[in-house]
């Protein structure tokens, strides 16, 4: 066990693109952590998803060994975090690991709303959290500037702070000392009762789950009964140690202030909560650290296979997937349009396509998405309460005493000029305008209130293009407030087909029932018979388009005996038939339920 | 070279693709060359006629029941090579004696002398390439004749001795009305053909009217498919019967080397691009006139693709081209010759029954109706997609 004093646990803060990950890369180097050689970029980030989107979604950490200029040796416990208000909860908890936190800004982007609300997060943990500013060496740098903005807008000092660039390694040293300097060594004991925080963990195929700890209190060792205070569930510790970027190092114990893993035999990563206490069976803590929350998923969507043969193969790519991520719900859900499929629960926009992605990519499945919705609360006449997370549990508007959605407080941070656009925006997305706080003298801060569901969709897009990619977003939900919501089905000649159904705002009704309609006659193809297309609210129609029947499908000329060529037309014409799903009478690609999704892109 | 007796033979048809052309019509993708070299044209004739004698020596048990010259022209290559080719298959193969042998033909290249010597050589179908009645729109095509030359040739054609005359049209012509194409049938009828063939044009990627298909108004899905069931119902009024998607013929005059396309019957092709089905595979020689020539004469490849028809894509390929006829599906055959049920494929059909695309004949057979088969490649599409997941029927111990 290394000594309180000689170690420091931080965590590097950041919004996307300001060069986290390349900061992170240049440390570990630096300690020479990394054979170089085989060294590939942003380590941490390992994910194949990750690097493509260069952002950072499940949170990794490694242990350090630095020799100071003091001439003293160091553990430095880095924690990664993952870079998205999806995640938030995820960041709190990896801070909450942490006694200070770098925080990583751009040099020419300055302060954005992420980063904001990543250094309260920090600060709200408790931490010291020191200035970095990146990317030194670009034309549009203005260091000067931004270190008066750290100072202005989030009242640090960073007068000091090093000017570095961590994509050409300038300064990496100078980071690294001051991350011994200023970050305080861990407090604790460890002969008092265990308290170790869950902050991530991992579905490894040979050991169970990793998971990744920061002792708070006491001492762990292989061999005890551990319990997870959250979940109640026991397990004998097989092993523990600490996470170099090379590997797990076993060790004979972990120590408060130490930052390691544990490997108890644990099946899936559902019984290790991120935010959970372990303690010993035999000598259990009074009571959990602070700051535990279940993880509540806040959009649902149906996920089913486009081959309705699929099926099991999807189940089994979920469970897969589950056993890495705790935070993704599933449960099963058939529809009559498209058989059997699950319902699955995401933290936000962007891990619901993640999750998507994988499983295409990882599972080599091709699905058929519903559109994402968020968990309404209805109260029925008699009394009774619903979380609705699906549209077709939805009651019949003649039993809805109250129907209630989530709301959030969305924080918006952009240049001066753009708050018109931005206004605009969350207006038509219905937001409730609260303030607006000058940063500086040209970047302000608008604070709304709005419905989730105004969000989930495409809000974080039409923010950027609204802003020419400088506006940027964090949300938190303050809880439900009354709505007036109907939902809209979608018939196809005739046949309600239930997994294009939906909850929304009535008064957006009409002009999106319009908008679907026309997409989906774009994306249906015509059949040997008319297909009316249709909206409707309750019995009520409110919008039609109409598909007109196929006339002309055919090889006129069959001639020669080259029958390989027309064989292979027609087998590329049932293969495309194959990604259709039939409603009643009516074959519908997958494509068309994506349309119906990218509604608002237009 | 009989080995069996001629009852026990197999039928076989051939195919010869002659891939020379005065000019290219401007939506032919059909591989012709517009040569008139001497070295080609004679290069051609000696590789197809040493291609023709090696085959023959491979299909003893063979009896060759139809012949046919397509192209490209024929008629433009000339009577000489023709008879020189034909004479080289009675060599190699056993050649039935009422063996239906078929030259395709131009009008502005039918010559007397070349119809006489034809005829002399036992051609005896002739298909007249002449698409349609006005002058401007042959023009656009790229023809190289007129209406009057197509009138004329039919008359010689007739004067020679040919009894059994096919005349091929096109509809959905640039600028080509509904009333335009009911004048052309109607003008063509007068003409009397045994076999009439009416092909919707369709623009074919890589021709000169792929590039400006969007400027020379094209008839649209919809009126193509009008002018479609017009004909069908003008040439059934004339008492021309159809029995295929775009074939018509009166009583006795289907076209039965054609035929053998849609019944899965055997048939070699020889020349550049020509197609065969042959001892369960099938196989296409390479579009390339000169490869061709020289691969004949080292005995290299000429082959582009070659492929074993598995058995269960033989049933697929059973519903492709029977549900091409009028004669339809035979439920029965199909059951025993590819041991699937046919249950499955039923249920759909009697869907399209209900909206009046199929019919059920009373003898059990299915069979697409015109407005089917103006939809036919969506059915049969649905019906290929129902035979992949059906199941093999055991078979009774």
């Amino acid at each position: 066990m290394t000594e309180l004093s000689k170690i420091r646990n931080f965590s590097i803060i950041a919004h996307i693109d300001h060069g986290k990950s390349t900061l992170a890369d240049r440390l570990l180097e630096e300690c020479d952590a990394i054979d170089q050689r085989i060294r590939a970029e942003q380590l941490l980030d390992s994910m194949e998803l990750e690097k493509e989107r260069g952002i950072t979604i499940k949170a990794t950490a490694a242990t350090l060994s630095y020799t100071a200029d003091d001439g003293e040796t160091y553990a430095l416990n880095l924690i990664d975090t993952p870079g998205h208000v999806d995640f938030n909860y995820e960041v709190s908890r990896s801070l909450a690991a942490c006694e200070g936190a770098i925080l990583v800004v751009d040099a020419s982007q300055g302060v954005e709303a992420q980063t904001l609300a990543n250094t309260y997060l920090a600060i709200d943990a408790g931490l010291e959290v020191l200035p970095v500013i990146n990317k030194i060496d670009l034309p549009s740098a203005r260091p000067a500037e931004v270190k008066a903005e750290i100072e202005d807008i989030i009242g640090l000092p960073a007068e000091d702070s090093p000017e570095i660039s961590a994509k050409n390694g300038i300064n990496i040293h100078s980071v690294l000392e001051m991350i011994v300097r200023d970050v305080p060594a861990p407090a604790g004991n460890r002969d008092a009762p265990l308290q170790a925080l869950i902050f991530d963990s991992q579905y490894d195929a040979y050991r169970g789950v990793i998971v990744y700890v920061r002792i708070k209190e006491g001492t762990i060792r292989a061999g005890q009964d551990i319990k997870m205070m959250a979940t109640g569930a026991v397990y004998k510790v097989v092993e523990v140690g600490t996470m170099s970027p090379a590997g797990l190092i076993p060790a004979d114990a972990l120590g408060a202030g130490e930052v390691g893993y544990i490997t108890a035999s644990i099946k899936t990563v559902a019984d290790t909560q991120v935010g959970d206490t372990i303690t010993t069976v035999e000598n259990p803590a009074a009571e959990p650290l602070p700051g535990y929350r279940p993880v509540q998923p806040m959009v649902f969507s149906g996920v089913y296979p486009a081959d309705g043969a699929k099926y099991q193969d999807l189940r089994e790519a979920l469970e897969k997937l589950k056993l890495n991520d705790a935070s993704m719900t599933y449960e099963l859900e058939s529809s009559i349009a498209l058989g059997f499929g699950f319902r699955c629960g995401f933290l936000g926009l962007l891990h619901m396509e993640i999750i998507q992605e994988r499983l295409e990519r990882e599972y080599n499945l091709d699905l058929i998405t519903t559109a994402p919705n968020v968990v309404y609360r209805v109260t029925k006449n008699n009394g009774e309460v619903l979380m609705v997370d699906n549209p077709l549990d939805y009651p019949d508007p003649m039993e809805i005493q109250l129907a209630e959605e989530p709301f959030v407080k969305v924080n918006l941070m952009a240049p001066q000029e753009y708050v018109g656009n931005i206004m605009d925006l969350a207006t038509s997305r219905r937001g409730e305008f609260k303030d607006m706080v000058y940063l500086d003298a040209n970047r302000v801060e608008l604070h709304y209130e709005m419905p989730l569901n105004e969000i989930i969709y495409d809000f974080f897009d039409a923010l950027k293009s609204r802003t020419r990619g400088y506006g940027s977003l964090d949300y938190e939900l303050i809880g439900y407030r009354p709505s007036r919501l109907v939902k809209l089905d979608i018939l196809l000649n005739g046949d309600v087909v239930d997994a294009l159904s939906f909850i929304l705002f009535a008064d957006n009704a009409y002009p999106r029932a319009r908008k679907i309609c026309e997409k989906l006659k774009e994306n249906i193809p015509r059949a040997q018979f008319e297909i009316p297309v249709q909206a409707a609210i309750g019995g009520k129609i409110i919008a039609r388009e109409t598909i007109k029947a196929l006339r002309k499908d055919v090889l006129a000329k069959c001639y020669g005996g080259d029958i390989t060529r027309k064989k292979k037309l027609l087998e590329k014409q049932k293969e495309g038939k194959k990604r259709m799903r039939t409603f009643g009478t009516v074959a519908v690609p997958s494509e068309a339920f994506m349309a119906v999704l990218k509604l608002d892109e237009d | 070279m009989a080995l069996l007796s001629r009852k026990n033979k197999t039928p076989l048809g051939i195919y010869i693709h002659v891939p020379f052309c005065r000019s290219k019509c401007q939506y032919c993708d059909f591989y012709s060359l517009t040569t008139k070299e001497d070295s080609l044209h004679d290069g051609y004739l000696d590789a197809v006629c040493s291609h023709i004698k090696e085959a023959g020596a491979l299909a003893p048990n063979y009896l060759v029941d139809t012949i046919y010259f397509g192209g490209g022209t024929p008629s433009f290559f000339g009577a000489e090579g023709m008879a020189a080719i034909l004479t080289v298959i009675r060599k190699s193969f056993d050649v039935a004696r009422d063996a239906e042998i078929t030259f395709e033909a131009n009008p502005d290249s039918v010559s007397d002398r070349l119809l006489r010597r034809l005829r002399s050589e036992g051609f005896n179908r002739v298909s007249l390439g002449i698409q349609c009645d006005n002058d401007d729109i042959l023009k656009k095509l790229g023809r190289p004749h007129s209406y009057a030359q197509a009138v004329n040739a039919v008359k010689r054609i007739r004067k020679m001795g040919f009894k059994n005359l096919s005349l091929d049209l096109m509809y959905g012509l640039p600028g080509q009305s509904l009333q335009a194409w009911e004048h052309t049938l109607q003008n063509v009828l007068k003409l009397q053909p045994e076999h009439i063939s009416c092909y919707g044009l369709k623009v074919e990627e890589g021709t000169p009217l792929y590039e400006y298909q969007d400027c020379c108004n094209l008839a649209d899905d919809d009126t193509q498919a009008d002018m479609y069931l017009s004909a069908i119902e003008i040439l059934r009024q004339h008492g021309y019967r159809q029995y295929e998607i775009s074939n018509f013929c009166r009583k006795g005059h289907v076209s039965r080397h054609n035929l053998k396309y849609w019944n899965g019957g055997e048939y070699l092709g020889f020349g550049p691009d020509a197609s065969s089905d042959f001892g369960g595979r099938r196989f296409a020689i390479i579009r390339d006139l000169q490869g061709y020539i020289a691969g004949i004469r080292s005995g290299g490849q000429v082959l582009r693709e070659v492929q074993e028809v598995p058995p269960r894509e033989r049933a697929g390929e059973y519903l492709m081209m029977r549900l091409r006829t009028v004669s339809g599906l035979d439920p029965k055959e199909y059951e025993k010759r590819y041991l699937l049920p046919f249950g499955p494929l039923q249920k759909a059909l009697e869907k399209h029954k209900e909206q009046g695309l199929a019919v059920k004949t009373f003898d059990g057979r299915w069979h697409l109706t015109p407005n089917g088969f103006l939809v036919s490649n969506s059915i049969i599409s649905d019906l290929l997609l129902i035979q992949e997941k059906c199941k093999p029927i055991a078979r009774r111990r």
